[in-house]
Formats: C-alpha cells, structure tokens, sequence
C-alpha cells in the first residue's frame, strides 16, 4: 500500500498534453517492483521478530545453565596450587609450627627453645630467636587450636607457656618504608617484617612474636604427654592443661589468671589434681593426653588400644568416667585429636585407622556420668600406621600423617579425603605438621629441618552428595540424621547441608495445600462450567482471576496474624467446620430431593445456589458455637494437651478421620448388595416420597457410619494404634494445617481458572448430543464432559501443584521455618523456596551457603520445570483432541 | 443457555396392574440419576469459595477502611483499683486455662464459672510505650470494676515513641509554664510543627546537595588517582581543587547546622507537660506531636477530619517508628517506580514473542517448544527468579559494570548490589509470559479478513502488521502489560533478593544529576506489609499499620485488573464476529 503511494508521488504525470493513450503506456512503464527499503524491513522485522520469539526459549535455559554454574563449583573446584620442599638451615629437634594465616610466615620451636621463623613460599628465613629455656630440653608439646600459644613440658617436671604468634598490621600506602626486599609477588621483606600489597592500596605487615612465660613446677619426673587449652574471659582467662609424667601418673592442672586492673601485673594461680590411677595393662604405655575446650573432659589414650575418659570439673578430685576398647588388641592409639570446636574426637590407630568418637548421652549406660563415647564415623584407613593427627582451624577437616610419609588431608563431616599427598622430606624422620589457618595448605616441618608445604584450594570441602542428601552422623546427635543447619551461633559448630528436610517440607506444605484445594476447585470449576446460570459464570470467573494476582505476601500476613492465632484458639470449632460443613451441604441436598418437583424445578437456578450458601453458613455457625463442645466431647477440653500426647486415647481423631470412609464402605456395600431393589422401589414411588425415603436412608447410613467408624477406631485403639506421634502431633500455632488452607487459597484461583478453561472448550454438542439421549445434566457432566476434558483437568492440576510448589511468601510467613521432617499436619515445615528467601540475603557471595543456596533453587527449578512441562504437553495434547471433537 | 433450568428428571406415568385405580407419577429414572448431593457437594464447593473470598475481602477492607478513625479512649478501673487508659483495639473470648483460674478471687471464678468456662477479653493499646514499655494490655471482664469515657483524655501521636494516651498537665511557651489552653496550645503546637518541617526541609534540601556534592569531590580525587596514578600532577591538582571546594561545602554545611541548631533552641524551649493514667507525667517537646485531640470529646465532623488527615499522611509522608506509624509514601513511589521500569522492557520482548509465535513462526516442533519456555517461565517459582536476578544482575552484571565505570566508587558497589534496575528486570522476567499470552491473544482476535484485506492492497507482511494487525491489537497488549504490572507489583519474595529494603534513605527519583538513579534500592508496599508485620519490634502495635497498606496495595491490584478485564471485554464486542 505504502509502496504504491510513494511510486505514484514520485512520478506524477503532470504534462496535460498526453494523450489518454500516453498515459496508459507511461502507467504501463511505472515502476512496480517492491521499494528496496520495503523489502529490508521485512527483513529485519522477520530476523528481529525470530530472534526475540526465540529469546524466550534461551531465557529458560540461560537460567537453567546460570544456576548450574554456579552451583558446580560445589562439587569440581578446588586442587593444589603448590608444592614447595626445602630445608631449614642448622635447626634440630623441631617440636612446634605455626603459620599466620596468609600462608607468609611460618616460626618453628626446637625442644631447646631454638625458635626460627621463615617465609613459607621460598624458605627464606627471617628471624631466629633463642627462646628463654635455660637449658632444658622440651619432651613434650601442646597447643591451642590457634597454635600460636603452646605449652611446653620439660624433663624436670615443669611446664611453660610460650607465645610464637604473629602481629599483622596496616601501613598506609605512604608510610611504607623504602628499600623493601621483594621475596615473592606478593610478599616483600623490611627488617623481619612483611608487606603485601592488599586490594585498597595499604600494605599488610606480619611480623613474628615470640614470648615464653615463667615454669610451673607440676611433677617430679619427665613430662610425656601434654595438652592445653585456654577459656574464660579475655579478662578474665582460664588455662588448663593434662600432664602425664613417665611413671604414667596423670594430672590436671588449671590456672586462672587474675589481672589487675591498676598495675596490669598478672597473678596466676594454679590448681592440680592427680587423675586416679590408669590401672593400665601390664607393659601398656600411654600415648597421648587430650583436654577438651572447656577444661571438663580428659581423654588418655594407650599403646594398646585403649581409651580412658576422665570427668575432671572438679580438678582437685577427677573422676575416671569410661573406659573403652577403640581398637582390638595389638593396635596403638597413636594419636589424638578434637576436631575444632572439641565435640568430636579423632582417633589414629597404628593399624592406620582414622575414627571419629562423639561423647553421647545415652540412657542406661554404665559409665559414670551417663555418657558415652560412641564410634560415629570411620575414615578411610591409610596403608601405613598413623603416627600424627592435626586439626583445621576453621572447619572440620583434618590431616593425617602415616609412617609412610603419606599426608591424607579428609574432610571429617563429608567422610571424604580431600588430598594425598608424600612427604618428600625423609618419611622415617619425625615431623610436626599443621593445617594452614584458612584450611588451605599443610606445612610440615620435620625434626631435622626439612620443610614440606603443599598449597591448595577446597573451597567447598564440606559438600558431597552424600551431605546434601543421605543420612549424615553430626556432632552432638545421637544418631545419623537428615538436617538442615547452614548456620549457627559459633563459628566452630558444624555446618549441617542435607537438602532433604528442605525438599520434604516442599513436599508437606504443597500436599496439605493440594488436599484443600484440589476438590474445592476442581468441584467449583465443574458447578461453574455445566450447572450455573451464564450470568452468575460471568462474575465469578473474572472474580477467581483477579484473585489469581493477589499478592501472596497478603496471604501470608492473614495467615500468620490472623488464621494462626484464630485456629490456635477455635481448633475445636475448626475441625468440627470439616465435618459439619459436608453435612450440612447433605443435609440440604437430601431435603431438596424431599421438595415437590414444580417447586424444585422453579428454584433449580440462583435460589438454589444461595441455599448451598445458606448451608454453608449456618454449619459454620453451628461448628463455631458447638466447638468447645465438640473439644469437650472428643478432645478432653483441651485438643492441644491431647496432641501432645498428655492425655487420652488416639480413639476420637481415629473415629473422625474413618467416618467418611466407613460411610463409602456403607454405601457401596449397600448399593452393592441391595442397590437395584432399592432404585426399583424408589422408581415406583411419587418423587416426594422417594426423597423421604433415601433422606431416610441417608440418616441411618451415616448412623451405621458413625458406629463401624467408633468400633473400628476402639479397635485400633485396643491393639495399640494411636495416630499421636506421626499424622498427629504436638501443636504449634504456625503449622502445615494453616499454610496448607491458605496456600490453597493462593492456588485455587490458577486451578479453578484453567480447570474451567478445559471443561468450557469442551464442544456443546457432545452435551447436547448425551441430554438427548436421555442423561440428566449431573450424568452429562460426569460421564461426558469430565472425561473429555480430563487432560486439561489434569494439566491444570499440574500447573496448580507448581505454583505450590514454589510459593514463597506465605511458608516464609506462616510456616514456622522449622526444617523437621516429620508429616504431622500440626508442626511447623520449611520449604526450599523459604529457605532461600531467608537465608541468601545473607549468605556470602561464592561461599558455600551461596552455592547451596543456588542448588535448591535449582532443584525447585528443575520440579517446577517437569511438572509445568509434563502439564503443557498433556494440554497441547488435550487441545488438539478437543478440536478434533 | 443455561443447564441449570432443564428438567431435572424426565417423568413419565405407567399404570401397573396391581396399582390399579390410584395414578401414581412413576419416574422413569430414579432421583439417584440427578446426582443431588453431587450437585451440592460441587455447588458447595464454589459456595465456600466465593465465601471465603468475599471474607477475605471484607476482613481487609473493613480493617483498613476503619483503621484510622479516632477511637474512644476507655479507662477501665480494674478490681485492685489499678487504672488501665487506651483503646479498645479488638476483643474475643477465650477459655482461661486452669493456672490463671486458680489465682482468681472467688468472685472472679463464679464469674468465669457462669459463662460456662469462658471470659471475655479486651486488648487495650495503651500506648505510652516510654512509660510502660508495652504498648498493649489484656482486660479481661471478670477484672473489670467499671470503665469510664473521661473527657479530658488526649491522644497524642508522636514523631518518636508512638503515641501517648493521658491528660494534658500544663503547656510551656518560651520556657513560661502555662496553664493549658486549647487555642494556645493549637497555636503553638502548629508553630512548633512548621519549625520541625523547616528543619527536615534544610535537612532533605540544602544539607542533602551538600552532602551529595562532598560525595561528588571526594570521588573526583579517587578518579584522578586511578586516571593519572597517585602521584601524577593532574591527581595533585585536581586533589587541590577538590579539597578546596570541600572546604567552602563545610563552611556552607557549618552556616545550615547553625540554622537548624537555633530552631531546635527554640523547639526545646516549647514544650507541653502530659500525665499518664497512674499520674506519671512526661515532658515532650511541641514539635514531636504530630497530631492530638480528645478522643472522647471530639465531634463526629471533628473525626471525619482526623480520618482524613491521617489517610492524607499516609499517603504522603515517611513512615516513622520503625514503619508501624507515619505514611508510606516512598514504598508507594518506590512500587510504582519498580513497576513502571518493569513494563519499558517487558513491553518489546512480550510483544516481539507473541508476533513470532501468532504472525511469522510455522506451527511444528519449534513453536512447541517455545511455548513449553513460555509456560515454564510462567510456572516458575518466582523466588527463582530472585536467585538468578541475585545471581546474574547483581553479581555478574552489576560488578562488572562497577568496574568498568564506576571504578572510584571500588569496593563500595554501584550496581554490584540489588537495586531497583535489577528488580525492575528480574519481575521482568517473571511477568513476561503473561505480556506473551494477552498479547497472542489480542493478535488472535484481528479477524483474518483485515490482515487479507491489507495484503491484498499490495502492503507488505511488516507492513501490515504495524499499521492494521497491531493497532487493532493494541488494546489486548495493553491489557498484557496491566496484568503484568499487577503480577509484578504484588510479587515480593524476588525482591527480597535483589534489592528491596526496609527503608531507604533515597528515593531512586530525585533532583541530582542523572535525576534517575537506577543503583539505589527502595522501598515497596508489599514488602512492608511483611517487614512491618514481621520485623518490627511488636507485630501488634504494627497490624493496623499493615492492613491499611495491605488494603492499599489490593485496590492497586484491583485497579489494575479491572481496567484490564474492562479493556478485554471492550475488545472481545469490538471483534466478537472476528473471533471465530
């Protein structure tokens, strides 16, 4: 149209000499061929327009492909950055290392107190101290968790604390000094100081510490086993530490310190104990001494295979609490350990073994304090005897020295080793070796100098598929379980990632939702489609889309403020209301079959419909003002005591939950045995009497009903059933019971609509078709119309059950946020879609709660992605049949 | 036609032979074959849910409707003689249970005995938060020795601490004390409420640009430093100049404190002396009372008034105490801003989507699957969408762009945080299938004959879709993108990740350059809805708050929809013959 516009525009034949014929021939010889332009719109508008259709199919698997990034780092990244091997000059006897935690500066302490500090890159070294230990020799070593504070014990019997820390500053960029000796690219040397350039432009200074504190005279005979560990308050500071001396004589001693406030001199006052006698096996040597962190356990372990726990809160008279057999006869405990945060407690064997004890209560246990300590995980074994455990400092990792100079670095939750590593320092010499502070090396400095460091990265050491989802054995639990914990009030608890608790509440909260609201909306969208006025259709379905747009954050809000409280106060008009409100709608129904059938038919249409409405709300009424009755009656007045099991028997909730079914159970044996006869003698009578008659019918039905369902729920009762403890338990106010109703409420709307969409398109003329024949129009809809339009009922189902799935807003609300997995329909759940929406705000970018974080997003994805998909084939399926109808 | 109204049962009269002389109408199917209780099962079923629907909606609208209007204020003599002052905020009965039974008087327990084990309770808001550290209390009526409507009880609605209920002791003007005066202390209250306006407006205005300008010289440095390097000459220079300037700013911010510092004087001197019930009293300055009266002597055209100032304030201010008092004036700006953001990009890309799929893509295996997209993207979760918005926008996207232009600002995040770009197009995402959907089927509904009509003139196929099929099908994509804001302006659990706050301290709209700022975060109506309801110190005293921005929001929500579905049905007349 365009294009003949401007060709005519541009060649007007203006000259008013021609001829009519000339005209003709110059309209012949216009240009008639499509504008170039016009013929390069139309193809960028088709390229644009693919392109962008085709956007949307890239959008869906863009997402996809992003989340999966992001969350497979969880399970590839990580490896070793480095390996670097050198020696020490002129050291001997190293019995101590410690790191800071850039991995710049290591200082190494010799039993004669010889304290060398080096750069751990290169082996450089940049100090070299000789601490105060006046001539004696260090036979036994302990230290903190930090390790920057040891305490070291002597062969006259004495103890002393001895600081190797590291002071880390800040210099502004232009107060760095000049003439700085670059060591590596990011560490320079100034007077024993680094500098490392950090991000904002100032340079970070480590520098070593050195500081060894006075003697603690604490036996007469040489110490062979130490461990220290320090609590209390910064002001206020308690240090414990077990000694065990050689004539195998434990003791434990504790030290407060008391600073005073005016002078700052420190007073410290230690107290001993000796522990009782280890009554050890006829040639059994002690092999270590461990505390735990608050100073109230002592764990001494022996060369053959044994175990002795010690309750030591009271220092002046400790008290032997267990012992126990770790390893069969002939095997060593080489070595201890606490994982850190001191709950777990690592065991190395000579056999190789690496097992993980928890301290458990248990009830009718024969130790002395009721606890127990109790094998929860085994490592994998390592081929030659363990002879060293050490501890990461931040997670729950440890490395583990064999004789054969194999370094295995395991993750202890995720029961997985991380990395083998060999020493390439002589394997036959002993080492001291730890973990660095960022768990992200192993520094090993072996008695004769010789330094092995292995640099690598584990981001994401925790995480295996068999965290996120099987049964894992955590600190502190009695047992194996599936939970989800990703933080918590320390820094040292253990992190706990099982996505099954999520993936089950998911599942609770869209099954309670989808009991409500799949009958309610599949029976309104049948009443709405086949058996409503078109006036009445023509509001309420504009009214049911609206509410599909409702802010689900309103629901949520109504739910938790008002349904919550509302239910928690009238659970017993509540529950009635679920009984009551079917009854009522028969009720009415078996009296509307008693009206004369003139005045049936005159009010068949809207009056009858408000009558449904009627019933609705005078058996509401009634259940509101029976409700503390019906508790009364059924639930000993108080419904939340008999949840919770306090009083009563499982026989009333029983009788409630079998009384429909014992009604089916009723009719069909009814119809079943005496079905014809009965419809035969109800053709013969007048319409009236007919209704009286099956009113009737229906009355004694639910009588009989009512006493099968009571005998039946005794019976269960006598032979020990109670549903209390699994369907039924105790009660909180946001439960699955809310979310469920009011999710429903959220998903009914979507169900109704599409639901309704299906049964529409069914084509009038099948309908037509079946009332001619005869059927009535309830026949019409059930054995015509439903099944025609089952897989878009179906499908509508799906995408319902998908909206549920990811609903987010009202579970965050209404739900509790408590990750239990049990199906009670009175506790609390949390769901995928809550978890992240209260946990990734806060959640580190890259860390590992991130990336978890990001996998249950992409697991809700992947759901709702089958679900929807599944639910659009069976739709386009359904389309195609329906217009072939 | 209508189903409803057929026959329900054909009847038919048979004579038997044993039956003889009496006619008896026999049907010739049995009133099982209706299905009657079905029916009322499946009619009870929409029952219940319109009911519940329309209870929903009349909870709502009656809370936030009523919400506002000044209540009495009640003093309730209890029976130990202790004086409760508030008002009556909701009541119900309950069952006391067994413990508190036990420690009631005898009197009190045949009480409670009479009514069959249940009381009667009345939550009071007592407010006096600063005094009682509480702003509600329990009454029950067994407790109750009698409740009285004192005249001279006054509702204060304060800048801070909530409100005050009690008596108004004395006025001091000037540092005078005075005997209280109504007209005086009118007066005075107005005054000393345009000097906490002025205050706020130097605050907002003057010392705002000047804060903003320091912001702006203090990054001119770090810029030069990462042009030029730090110890270049131009950095030196253009460091001069800027420290310069920050001075004369400093000397300027100096003269505005000194403003603001003189009107406080003179607030402080300006104050009025309230007691509470129990006779406590409470000195407070003028200028924090936002708003008084005497509940119980206040004239109903009096009321009217107050309900509508206080509409007026919600509407159009800040909120203040935590977001349980005030307006929501920014979460209002910040929604629509949000919103409107939203619908600039979904508009092409719903659009472009729906003419592939309508005008230009062949039925087949592609078409298919892009509709498979289109329902996944519909379906789902939206919470997913704000870990991909999080994800994607704000850390890939946004640091990268921070650090390509907004490097002086490193490590502080531009647009490597949520803001409401991001949200903007995370809902976009979100609300795209609903734009694709109304806008096919808007194309649908242009009758073929047009699109012949047009091709047959010789127009091309882009030709005619933009001047016949898409102005035709305007009104249908408009009603897209009016759902589509609808869905995204109620949608919340996105942006809780990507860039939705409690409140913010800048609007993303404002008078500095570029006058739009699409980094900052902002407030939203449906997330106050759940921090106030949730997050706030006492989810109670934050309800009413809560129900009046929910009711907000819903008739936003309505609104929207209505015109949509009223949009819709104009055009489904408009081309009812066209349709199929």
């Amino acid at each position: 149209m365009d294009a003949v516009t401007e060709a005519t525009k541009r060649r007007p034949g203006t000259e008013p000499q021609e001829s009519i014929e000339q005209r003709r021939v110059r309209a012949f010889e216009r240009d008639k061929g499509t504008r170039r332009s016009v013929i390069l719109g139309e193809k960028v508008a088709r390229g644009v327009i693919t392109v962008g259709g085709l956007l949307v199919i890239v959008a869906v698997i863009g997402i996809m492909v992003f989340l999966v990034r992001v969350v497979f780092p969880l399970v590839t990244s990580g490896g070793v950055l480095n390996e670097a091997n050198y020696r020490l000059d002129n050291s001997r006897d190293m019995v101590w290392v410690n790191s800071d935690e850039f991995q710049s500066l290591a200082t190494t302490v010799g039993a004669d107190g010889r304290a060398i500090t080096f750069h751990i890159p290169t082996g450089r070294e940049v100090n070299r101290t000789q601490l105060a230990f006046e001539g004696r020799t260090a036979t036994a070593v302990g230290g903190l968790l930090t390790r920057d504070s040891v305490a070291m014990a002597f062969e006259d019997g004495t103890v002393r604390f001895i600081d190797v820390g590291f002071d880390i500053g800040t210099v502004a960029r232009d107060a760095v000094p000049e003439g700085l000796e670059r060591l590596d690219q990011r560490d320079e040397l100034f007077e024993g100081r680094i500098f490392a350039r950090v991000l904002t432009g100032d340079h970070r200074t480590i520098a070593p510490r050195y500081g060894v504190g006075e003697p603690i005279e604490v036996s007469k005979n040489p110490i062979i086993a130490i461990d220290y560990k320090r609590g209390g308050t910064v002001e206020r500071p308690t240090i414990a530490f077990a000694t065990v001396d050689s004539q195998n004589v434990a003791r434990i001693s504790q030290s407060s310190v008391r600073r005073n406030l005016m002078t700052g001199a420190e007073t410290v006052t230690t107290t001993s104990g000796e522990l009782p006698n280890l009554d050890l096996a006829p040639g059994a040597k002690v092999t270590g001494i461990l505390l735990s962190g608050s100073g109230d356990r002592a764990i001494v372990a022996t060369d053959d295979g044994m175990l002795y726990r010690f309750d030591v809160r009271s220092v002046k008279s400790p008290v032997l609490a267990e012992r126990l057999r770790v390893f069969p006869e002939g095997v060593a405990v080489t070595s201890l350990a606490f994982l850190s945060g001191d709950q777990a407690l690592v065991v190395g064997g000579s056999d190789g073994s690496v097992d993980v004890f928890f301290r458990i209560q248990r009830a009718g246990v024969d130790t002395a304090d009721g606890y127990q300590l109790v094998r929860a995980r085994s490592h994998e074994k390592q081929s030659a005897p363990i002879v060293g455990i050490t501890e990461a400092q931040r997670d729950k990792s440890i490395a583990t020295l064999g004789a054969d100079g194999s370094i295995w670095y395991r993750q202890s939750t995720a029961d997985e080793v991380l990395f083998r590593f060999n020493r390439r320092t002589d394997p036959a010499t002993a080492a001291e070796f730890m973990v660095f502070p960022r768990s992200n090396g192993v520094l090993l400095v072996d008695k004769t100098g010789g330094v092995d460091v292995w640099a690598f990265e584990a981001p994401h050491p925790e995480i295996t598929p068999r965290v996120l989802f099987s049964r894992v054995w955590y600190e502190g639990y009695s047992e194996p379980t599936y939970t989800w914990q990703s933080t918590a009030g320390t820094d040292l608890a253990e992190p706990k990632y099982s996505l099954v608790p999520l993936i089950f509440g998911t599942i609770k909260a869209t099954f309670y939702a989808m009991l409500f609201a799949v009958p309610l909306s599949l029976m309104g969208a049948i009443y709405t489609s086949e058996f409503v006025h078109r006036n009445v259709r023509a509001t309420v379905k504009p009214a049911m889309e609206m509410m599909e747009s409702l802010p689900t954050v309103v629901l949520g809000f109504l739910a938790a403020l008002v349904l919550a409280p509302l239910v928690e106060e009238w659970i017993g008009a509540v529950l009635l209301a679920f009984i009551s409100i079917p009854l009522g709608l028969m009720l009415g129904a078996f009296t509307w079959q008693t009206l004369p059938a003139r005045l049936a038919l005159r009010l068949a249409g809207i009056p009858k419909f408000i009558f449904m409405f009627m019933a609705i709300l005078v058996a509401g009424y009634v259940a509101y003002q029976l409700g503390p009755f019906f508790e009364d009656l059924l639930f000993y007045g108080d419904f939340k005591a008999w949840t919770a099991g306090q009083m009563g028997t499982g026989t009333p909730f029983m009788f409630l939950l079998l009384l429909p079914l014992s009604f089916m159970l009723v009719s069909y044996s009814f119809s079943r045995f005496y079905g014809h006869h009965y419809r035969m003698m109800l053709r013969g009578l007048e319409k009236t009497q007919a209704g009286w008659l099956d009113f009737a019918r229906w009355a004694a039905f639910l009588a009989i009903a009512c006493l099968v369902s009571l005998a039946v729920a005794s019976f269960l009762t006598l032979i020990g059933f109670d549903p209390r403890g699994s369907v039924i338990d105790s009660y909180a106010q946001r439960n699955a019971l809310v979310v469920g109703f009011v999710m429903a409420f959220a998903v009914v709307p979507n169900i109704y609509t599409l639901a309704e969409d299906a049964l529409n398109s069914v084509p009038g003329h099948l309908r037509a078709g079946s009332l001619a024949a005869g059927a009535t129009p309830w026949q019409t809809a059930m054995w015509v119309v439903l099944p025609t339009a089952a897989s878009g009922v179906f499908a509508a189902v799906m995408i319902g059950m998908g909206r549920a799935v990811g609903e987010t807003m009202i579970v965050v609300m209404a739900a509790g946020n408590t990750p239990i997995m049990e199906w009670n329909i009175f506790s609390g759940l949390r769901t995928l879609s809550a978890n992240i929406a209260i946990e990734l705000p806060e959640a580190v970018k890259d860390g590992t709660n991130y990336r978890v974080l990001f996998l249950a997003a992409l697991t809700l994805f992947v759901m709702t992605f089958v679900i929807n998909t599944v639910a659009e084939l069976i739709r386009q399926r359904f389309r195609k049949r329906a217009f072939q109808l | 036609m209508s189903l409803a109204v057929r026959p329900l049962a054909r009847q038919a009269v048979e004579d038997r032979p044993e039956q003889k002389g009496r006619s008896v109408r026999v049907f010739s199917a049995d009133i099982s074959a209706t299905g009657e209780p079905w029916l009322w099962a499946l009619g009870g079923a929409l029952a219940l849910g319109i009911i519940l629907i329309a209870g929903f909606l009349a909870l709502i609208f009656w809370n936030g409707v009523t919400t506002f209007w000044p209540k009495p204020i009640e003093v309730v003599t209890l029976q130990g003689g202790t004086l409760v002052a508030g008002e009556p905020f909701r009541a119900g009965v309950y069952r006391p249970d067994a413990g508190i039974i036990a420690k009631l008087s005898s009197e009190q327990q045949a009480f409670v005995e009479e009514n069959g084990g249940f009381a009667q309770r009345t939550l009071y808001r007592t407010a006096n938060f600063d005094i009682y550290g509480d702003d509600f209390r329990w009454v029950s009526d067994y407790e109750v020795a009698k409740v009285d409507y004192p005249r001279d009880f006054y509702l204060f609605e304060r800048q801070e601490w909530g409100n005050f209920v009690g008596r108004i002791k004395g006025v001091i003007i000037d540092n005078q004390p005075q005997e209280y005066v109504a007209d005086v202390m009118a007066r005075a209250q107005r005054e000393a409420r345009d000097r906490f306006n002025e205050i706020r407006s130097i605050e907002r205005g003057d010392i705002g640009r000047i804060n903003h300008r320091l912001e702006q010289e203090r990054l001119s440095i770090r810029r030069a430093e990462l042009r030029y390097g730090p110890a270049a000459p131009e950095t030196l220079a253009a460091t001069e100049r800027a420290v310069a300037r920050i001075a004369e700013l400093n000397a300027e911010f100096t003269v505005h404190q000194k403003r603001i510092a003189d009107i406080r004087g003179i607030d402080q001197r300006n104050r009025v002396v309230l007691e509470e019930v129990g006779g406590r009293t409470k000195e407070t300055e003028l200028s924090q009372i936002v708003r008084y009266y005497p509940s119980n002597a206040v004239t109903t055209p009096d009321k009217i008034g107050i309900y509508f100032s206080r509409w007026g304030e919600f509407l159009s201010s800040e909120p203040r105490e935590a977001n349980t008092q005030g307006g929501v004036l920014p979460a209002i700006f910040g929604t629509v801003a949000m919103t409107l953001i939203m619908v600039v990009i979904v508009a092409p890309f719903g659009v472009i989507t729906a003419l592939y799929l309508r005008e230009y893509a062949k039925q087949g295996r592609l078409v298919s699957m892009v509709r498979i997209s289109v329902n996944n993207l519909a379906g789902v979760p939206s919470i997913v969408y704000g870990v991909f918005g999080l994800g994607f926008f704000c850390y890939t996207l946004g640091i990268t762009i921070d650090q390509l232009f907004y490097p002086e600002r490193l490590p502080n995040p531009t647009f490597g945080t949520g803001g409401i770009l991001w949200a903007s197009l995370t809902l976009a995402l979100l609300t795209v299938p609903v734009v694709i959907v109304a806008s096919e089927e808007a194309l649908a509904a242009v009758p073929r004959s047009m699109r012949e009509g047009s091709l047959a003139c010789g127009a091309s196929k882009w030709q005619t879709i933009r001047y016949v099929v898409l102005p035709k099908a305007l009104p249908g994509i408009m009603t897209g993108m009016i759902l589509a804001m609808a869905r995204g302006a109620g949608e919340v659990a996105p942006l809780m990740l990507v860039g939705v706050v409690k409140l913010a301290p800048a609007l993303p709209i404002d008078g500095f350059a570029p006058f739009v700022h699409l980094e900052r975060s902002f407030m939203h109506l449906g997330f106050h809805i759940f921090d106030v309801g949730f997050q706030s110190r006492n989810s109670e005293a934050g309800k009413p708050m809560v129900f009046v921005t929910t009711l907000l929001l819903l008739a936003l929500i309505v609104l929207m929809n209505s015109s949509a579905i009223y949009v819709r049905n104009r055009l489904k007349r408009k081309y009812a013959t066209g349709h199929f």
